[in-house]
C-alpha cells in the first residue's frame, strides 16, 4: 500500500511537468505579446524591454529558464504588473479562492450524502421527491443563473445578504451566496449519485442478512451501507474538484471575489505570460493533488483495488 | 401501466391469440421512452425550440441586431413602444415634479410631452432591412436591451447559435471518440494501452483552463470556440465506447464476421459500433447541454460569441449586469437556457432508461 502511495506520489511529477510544457509552448504559439500595444513601441524600447525578461533568447533557453525558476518556487516577474512578482498575487489570492472552493465541496459533500442517504431510505416519499427535485434543478441550471438569481433575491429584493465581496470587508455573511451557488451543482450530483448506490446497496445480501439479525437502521446505515455506497461519490469527487475550480473563475466574477479565477481570465486577457502560467500550476498542483489523494482513499475504502 | 395498456386495447394480453413479433431495440426503447413523461416534455421542448430555431428567420420577429437607441430598456409588454416610452417619460417628469412641489407641470414640461406624443406618431426610420417603419409602433413582447434591440428576437438568434455549438461540438466530440475508442478497444494491445495513457494525462489537465487561455489568445470566433471546445470533450466518449466495445468484441456473431473473413475495419464499423449505439446515443443528448453550458460560460467569463451575434451566454451576462433595474434582461434569458437544458438532461435520462438493455422488455 505505502509502496503504491509512493509511487504515485512520484508520477505527480511528470504530470505537472507535461502540464507545464504544454502551457508553456500553448501560450507562446499565439500571435501577440504581451507587451504588443496599439501603440507601437520604439525598436530600441521594445528591445530592452524583451531583454529585460529575457524574451529575446531563443525559445529553448527561456523554457528552460522557466522550469528551472519553477522548479525553484519562483514564477517569475508579471508583465503587467510592475509593482509585485506573480508569488505576491497568487499567494494573496489562493487563500480565497481555497476558503470558497472547499467549503463549497464540504457542503456538497455532506448534504449531497444526507440527502442521498434519506431518499433511498425513504424512497417514493416527500423527502425523496424533494432532494430529487433540487437535484435536478441542481443539475440544469448553470452556475451564472443561480448566483445572480440568489443575489436578486436576497441581497437586492430582501436586502438580508451582502451583494458582493469578500470576508474582509463584508463578514463572514459574504460567504453565504458564493458558497451555496458554487455548490449546488455538486450537491445535485452526490446527491444522484449517492441515491442510486444507497438503494444498491440496500437491496444487497450483506445488508438482508444484517437486518435478519435485527440490527438498527442507523447501524447498518452507518456501519454497512455507508462504506460501500460511499465508493462512487469518492470517484465523483476528482471530477468535481475541476469543476469547482473552473466554477469559483465564474462565480469571482460575478460576486467580485478577490479570488485566483480573477487573475486568472484578467492574465488572458492582458496575455501575462507569467501570471497566465503561475495560476496554471497553481490550479493544476491542486487539482493532480486532490486526485491523488482520492485515488488513495478510495483504495482504502475498496480492499478489491489491487497496487499493481 | 400495464393496466391501462390492456384498458385500451381490443385484444386481451396473457391470452396466445398475438402472432409473435420480434421487437427491436428501436421499438423497445421507443415504447419506453413514450412510457417516460418528463423526457416525452423533454423531447416535445427540444422539437419546439428547434422548429423556433430553424424558422428565426420566416418568424415575424424583429432583427436581432436592429438598435433602436430612444427604445433602451424597454419593459416587457405587448403594447407599441411608443407607449411605453411616453408613458416612462411621463412618469419621470411627473416624479421630477412632485419632488420640485408642484402638483402641475409647468408649460415647457408639458409642452416636451405633447412633442413627444406627436413624434410617436410620425417618426419614421429606416431599418437594416431597407424598409421604413412607423419605428414607435414596433412591440416588444419580452422588452429591450441596453441598445434598444428586441429581447425576443436576440433570445431565438442566441439560441440559434448555442444549440448549434452545443449540436456541433457533441457530434464532433463522439465521432473523434467513437473511432478511437472502438479502435483502441478491439485492437488492444499497445495501441490501447498508449491511447488511454494519452486520455489519463488528458484527464489530468485542467482542460477548462486550457480552453479559456485558447480563447483569450487566439480570439474569439466561433470557430475557435468549436475547436476548443471538441478537442477537449471526446474523452469521456471514448472511455465509454472502448469499455463496450472490449466487452462485445468476443461474442459469437464477431467470431462469425472473423471467419467469414472481415477486415478489422468491417468488424469495428459495420458489427460493433452498431450495437454499441444506445450508449452513443445517450451519451450525444448528455453531451448537448454540457457544451451548451461550456459555451455559455466562456460567453459569460467574455470568452464568447462576439456582438452582434449572441448566445444565450451573451445575454445572461448581459443581463447579470443591467438586472438591478431591468430583471427581465436576466430572467427570460436565463428562462428560456434553463428550460432547454432541463430538458435536454431530461430526454437524456430518459433514453439511458429506455435503451438500458436489462430492462428490455420490462414496462
Amino acid at each position: 500500500m505505502s509502496k503504491y502511495i509512493l509511487r504515485r506520489a512520484l508520477g505527480l511529477i511528470p504530470t505537472m511537468f507535461i502540464i507545464v510544457t504544454i502551457c508553456f509552448f500553448f501560450i507562446r504559439l499565439a500571435p501577440g505579446g504581451p507587451f504588443s500595444r496599439e501603440k507601437k513601441i520604439p525598436p530600441q524600447i521594445m528591445k530592452n524591454i524583451e531583454a529585460k525578461y529575457h524574451l529575446d533568447e531563443p525559445l529553448a533557453v527561456q523554457y528552460i529558464r522557466y522550469l528551472g525558476d519553477v522548479v525553484r518556487g519562483d514564477l517569475g516577474p508579471s508583465y503587467k504588473y510592475k509593482d509585485y512578482d506573480v508569488n505576491f498575487y497568487i499567494g494573496r489570492s489562493l487563500p480565497v479562492s481555497l476558503i470558497l472552493g472547499s467549503l463549497s465541496l464540504l457542503i456538497a459533500v455532506l448534504f449531497g450524502m444526507i440527502a442521498g442517504m434519506l431518499s433511498s431510505l425513504r424512497q417514493n416519499t416527500w423527502i425523496d421527491y424533494l432532494s430529487m427535485s433540487v437535484a435536478v434543478v441542481g443539475i440544469s441550471v448553470p452556475l451564472f443563473v443561480i448566483g445572480p438569481v440568489l443575489m436578486y433575491i436576497f441581497a437586492m429584493k430582501l436586502n438580508i445578504l451582502p451583494v458582493a465581496g469578500w470576508i474582509d470587508e463584508k463578514g463572514f455573511k459574504a460567504l453565504i451566496i458564493p458558497v451555496v451557488t458554487l455548490s449546488l451543482p455538486y450537491f445535485a450530483t452526490i446527491a444522484r449519485l449517492s441515491r442510486a448506490s444507497f438503494l444498491e446497496s440496500l437491496r444487497s445480501d450483506y445488508v438482508r442478512t444484517a437486518k435478519a439479525k435485527g440490527l438498527k437502521t442507523s447501524v447498518i446505515m452507518f456501519k454497512h451501507v455507508l462504506k460501500g455506497a460511499s465508493l462512487p461519490v469518492v470517484s465523483y469527487l476528482g471530477p468535481a474538484f475541476s469543476g469547482i475550480i473552473t466554477g469559483s473563475i465564474v462565480i469571482e466574477q460575478i460576486f467580485r471575489i478577490p479570488g485566483l479565477g480573477r487573475h486568472f481570465v484578467q492574465s488572458a486577457f492582458n496575455r501575462d505570460y507569467t501570471m497566465i502560467m503561475g495560476t496554471v500550476i497553481v490550479y493544476s498542483l491542486i487539482l493532480v493533488i486532490m486526485n491523488f489523494i482520492v485515488d488513495v482513499v478510495y483504495g482504502y475504502l475498496d480492499p478489491r483495488i489491487s497496487y499493481k | 401501466m400495464t393496466d391501462t395498456k390492456t384498458n385500451n386495447s381490443k385484444v386481451v394480453l396473457n391470452e396466445f391469440n398475438q402472432a409473435v413479433k420480434g421487437v427491436s431495440l428501436w421499438q423497445d426503447a421507443w415504447r419506453r421512452l413514450k412510457k417516460n413523461r418528463m423526457a416525452m416534455f423533454g423531447l416535445w421542448t427540444i422539437i419546439f425550440y428547434s422548429l423556433i430555431s430553424l424558422s428565426a428567420p420566416l418568424l415575424p420577429i424583429h432583427s436581432y441586431k436592429q438598435q433602436v437607441l430612444e427604445h433602451q430598456f424597454l419593459k416587457p409588454s405587448l403594447r407599441p413602444a411608443g407607449e411605453l416610452m411616453f408613458e416612462r417619460q411621463d412618469y419621470l417628469i411627473r416624479a421630477l415634479a412632485a419632488k420640485e412641489g408642484r402638483s402641475e407641470l409647468n408649460a415647457a414640461e408639458t409642452d416636451r410631452l405633447a412633442e413627444l406624443k406627436a413624434s410617436i406618431d410620425t417618426e419614421t426610420k429606416v431599418l437594416l432591412t431597407g424598409e421604413e417603419v412607423l419605428v414607435h409602433y414596433r412591440v416588444y413582447p419580452l422588452g429591450t436591451d441596453s441598445l434598444g434591440r428586441d429581447l425576443l428576437a436576440r433570445i431565438i438568434y442566441g439560441g440559434q447559435v448555442s444549440i448549434l455549438i452545443g449540436l456541433l461540438g457533441a457530434v464532433t466530440a463522439v465521432l473523434i471518440g467513437v473511432v478511437l475508442g472502438s479502435l483502441s478497444g478491439y485492437i488492444g494491445g499497445t495501441f490501447d494501452s498508449l491511447m488511454m495513457r494519452f486520455v489519463d494525462i488528458m484527464y489530468s489537465l485542467p482542460y477548462m483552463l486550457l480552453v479559456i487561455i485558447f480563447m483569450a489568445v487566439f480570439g474569439r470566433a466561433i470557430q475557435n470556440l468549436f475547436f476548443a471546445l471538441a478537442i477537449v470533450s471526446w474523452l469521456t466518449v471514448a472511455r465509454v465506447v472502448r469499455g463496450q466495445i472490449i466487452s462485445l468484441k468476443n461474442s459469437e456473431y464477431v467470431e462469425a464476421a472473423k471467419s467469414s473473413g472481415a477486415g478489422t475495419g468491417r468488424i469495428v464499423f459495420r458489427h460493433l459500433i452498431p450495437n454499441t449505439a444506445g450508449v452513443i446515443i445517450v451519451y450525444t443528448t448528455l453531451l448537448i447541454p454540457s457544451f451548451i453550458m461550456l459555451e455559455a460560460f466562456l460567453s459569460f467569463l467574455g470568452l464568447g460569441v462576439q456582438a452582434p451575434f449572441a448566445s444565450w451566454g451573451v445575454l445572461i451576462q448581459d443581463g447579470v449586469y443591467a438586472m438591478t433595474t431591468y430583471p427581465w434582461l436576466l430572467l427570460f434569458p436565463a428562462g428560456a437556457m434553463t428550460l432547454f437544458l432541463f430538458s435536454m438532461n431530461f430526454l437524456g435520462d430518459g433514453l439511458r432508461d429506455a435503451m438500458d438493455p436489462q430492462s428490455k422488455n420490462k414496462l
